[in-house]
């Protein structure tokens, strides 16, 4: 079995009075993870306890396998973060400032101009990187910090709003680098409160809400409903009496088809249904739900 | 056509599998950063001018004064030097540093913070502490080039000049080299800790090289004052001139008189100058260490 990239044991942390974290318990395999939740929900400050910059209050985490709060130089020698706000300082190049992060990580002086100047290439920053960074746009900010971020060939990067800020195109370009660093052997925590962000992005989500643990499984069990629709051509109740026929639960709605319970395969059965009527198909699929449509079902009305 | 076939690899991404340095090499990375920082080394032009500027005030004279003691032994080798000893340099040393300090100390700390940097910090092997002796260890590494080079520059200079020969002056004046070091770890931890402190809680380096400067220019006038009142335990007001207690100290190594430094003035052995520089860089460590054990 794969060790959990994640885990938590009763992990709860308070400011003061103000409970951040209520008795979280994860565990949370290798790969691209997304964290949702409204605002305030604890994404960052779990976060922050992930790094080692906060403690918890109580209980314990795990990061690859390190507690932070005992071995803080082991798992943030193994990590990478890109934070919410800005981390970039304007009076350097990018090249510079990357090749600096990779230092702070180990990487001798001499190949970290190298590993920057790769990274940045890959990132879309080739051109730019000997551009000081108080002169990049929002979208090239958002890349420079996902440079400094993986430099160092981290085994999990922790990335925290990425998109934020970023118009359209330059939210596809970031997701899509996202999605990528999967391929690269990176784990990626994505913490969003954009679902479809995540949706587009993660295999697995941890969903948070008031500092609690909402949902945590793989996303497409999450979004799958088991229920099939199908759209046909002048014929829906003509098909949809044939499922009935079959021991089917079905609805129509114009000329869609709902197939909700079904002894067997749901789509086994459209299709029998389809061929013994002779009615034209025109679309056939699952119906899944979105994780805005979870989230605002399962989350306390008052958010 | 040919055979051959090749295969195409997406370059845009390799993993690292080169040596690693740990923490030593995160601490020794800042130390570099800041120096490049505080001389304004990879950055626009306008960074360069100050820093190299207080370099020249602290290079030139001695410079200058070795060149001169040359020319005036080769042309009047009777004569005797014009120049002052190093109790004298420091003096104009200390007021570079003094200014450096006002500059480097915001620099080195403020723009990580106003501009998220600490993030960075917080997500590579090293730990807060790590942190405060990489910003700590530059300042003084820069501070105390100031200070030594240039002294440095003068015992040699001085000494080949001697007509005991360069070797026997070097040896005969080992003592001036002590005290020169015994020193510079006044000014240094003394100019040094203030710029520090106030660095740790200001939020803009204009601002924090105000009030440095103006501590600088203040302090001593509310000591004077201080020692001219007449109510008990006004005397301990005197100490507040943070900035003075260097000279104390510089006065007491080289056997020159206090003259009118207010704390001397008021019967304070120089020992009290060390403990005050002690007290003033073990508190500015401290509420540095607390103030980062938040953000790393």
């Amino acid at each position: 079995m794969t060790a959990a990239a994640l885990t938590a044991h009763g992990l709860g942390h308070a400011y003061g009075d103000v409970v951040a974290l209520h008795h979280l318990d994860l565990e949370v395999p290798p790969g691209r993870i997304g964290l949702v939740g409204a605002n305030g929900a604890g994404k960052t400050t779990l976060i922050k306890v992930l790094l080692g910059i906060l403690t918890p209050t109580v209980g314990n985490v795990q990061v690859l396998g390190a507690d932070p709060a005992e071995d803080l130089i082991t798992v943030r020698s193994r990590i990478g973060y890109m934070p919410e706000g800005e981390c970039l300082p304007k009076d350097q190049t990018a090249a510079d400032f990357v090749s600096y992060a990779a230092e702070l990580a180990g990487v001798p002086p001499h190949e970290s101009r190298q590993r920057a100047s790769d990274i940045l290439t890959m990132v879309g920053l080739h051109e730019e990187r000997f551009r000081y960074l108080g002169d990049f746009s929002t979208g090239m900010k958002q890349r420079a910090m996902l440079a400094q971020a993986i430099v160092h060939d981290p085994e999990m990067v922790f990335l925290d709003e990425p998109t934020a800020g970023l118009d359209p195109s330059g939210r596809e370009e970031m997701l899509d680098l996202i999605s990528r660093l999967g391929g690269f052997g990176i784990n990626v925590l994505v913490s969003s409160h954009v679902l479809p962000d995540i949706e587009r992005t993660c295999d697995w989500v941890v969903m948070l809400d008031g500092g609690q643990v909402l949902r945590n499984g793989p996303l497409s069990g999450l979004t799958e409903t088991g229920v099939v629709e199908l759209e046909v051509v002048d014929g829906a109740e003509t098909v949809a009496a044939e499922l009935r026929r079959m021991g089917a639960q079905v609805e129509t709605s114009g000329e869609t088809v709902t197939i909700t319970t079904t002894s067997g395969d749901p789509f086994v059965a459209a299709r029998d249904a389809l061929a013994a009527t002779g009615v034209p198909l025109r679309r056939l699929g699952a119906r899944s739900t979105t994780l805005e449509d979870i989230f605002l079902g399962e989350a306390p009305g008052d958010e | 056509m040919s055979d051959k076939t090749g295969v195409v690899y997406d370059l845009g991404y390799k993993p690292y599998e080169g040596e690693r340095l740990g923490r030593s090499g995160a601490i020794r990375a800042m130390l570099r950063d800041g120096l490049r920082r505080t001389f304004g080394i990879r950055r626009k032009s306008r960074k360069k001018v100050y820093p190299w500027g207080l370099v020249s005030l602290a290079f030139l004279p001695a410079i200058v004064f070795v060149g001169l003691a040359f020319a005036l032994s080769s042309f009047a080798p009777e004569a005797e030097s014009p120049f002052g000893g190093h109790a004298q340099y420091i003096s104009l040393v200390g007021t570079v540093i003094i200014l450096f300090c006002a500059s480097a100390a915001p620099n080195l700390l403020i723009p990580d913070r106003e501009e998220g940097v600490l993030a960075v910090y917080s997500s590579r092997p090293m730990t807060a502490w790590d942190y405060i002796w990489g910003r700590v260890g530059a300042l003084a590494l820069v501070c105390s080039a100031f200070f030594l080079l240039p002294n440095l520059l003068m015992y040699v200079g001085f000494a080949a000049l001697d007509d005991a020969g360069l070797a026997s002056a070097l040896i005969d004046n080992l003592d001036d080299l002590v005290k020169i070091l015994v020193t510079m770890v006044a000014y240094v931890v003394g100019y040094g800790a203030p710029a520090l402190l106030i660095s740790t809680y200001a939020k803009r380096v204009g601002p924090a090289a105000g009030t440095y400067l103006a501590i600088v220019l203040i302090s001593p006038a509310f000591a004077e004052l201080f020692r001219t009142l007449d109510f008990p335990g006004s005397r301990y007001g005197t100490l507040i001139a943070v900035l003075q207690h260097p000279e104390v100290i510089r006065n007491w190594v080289f056997d020159e008189s206090q003259g009118s430094v207010p704390m001397s003035a008021v019967g304070f052995e120089p020992w009290v100058s060390v403990l005050s520089i002690a007290a003033m860089g073990a508190a500015t460590i401290y509420l540095m260490a607390r103030r980062y054990r938040r953000e790393l």
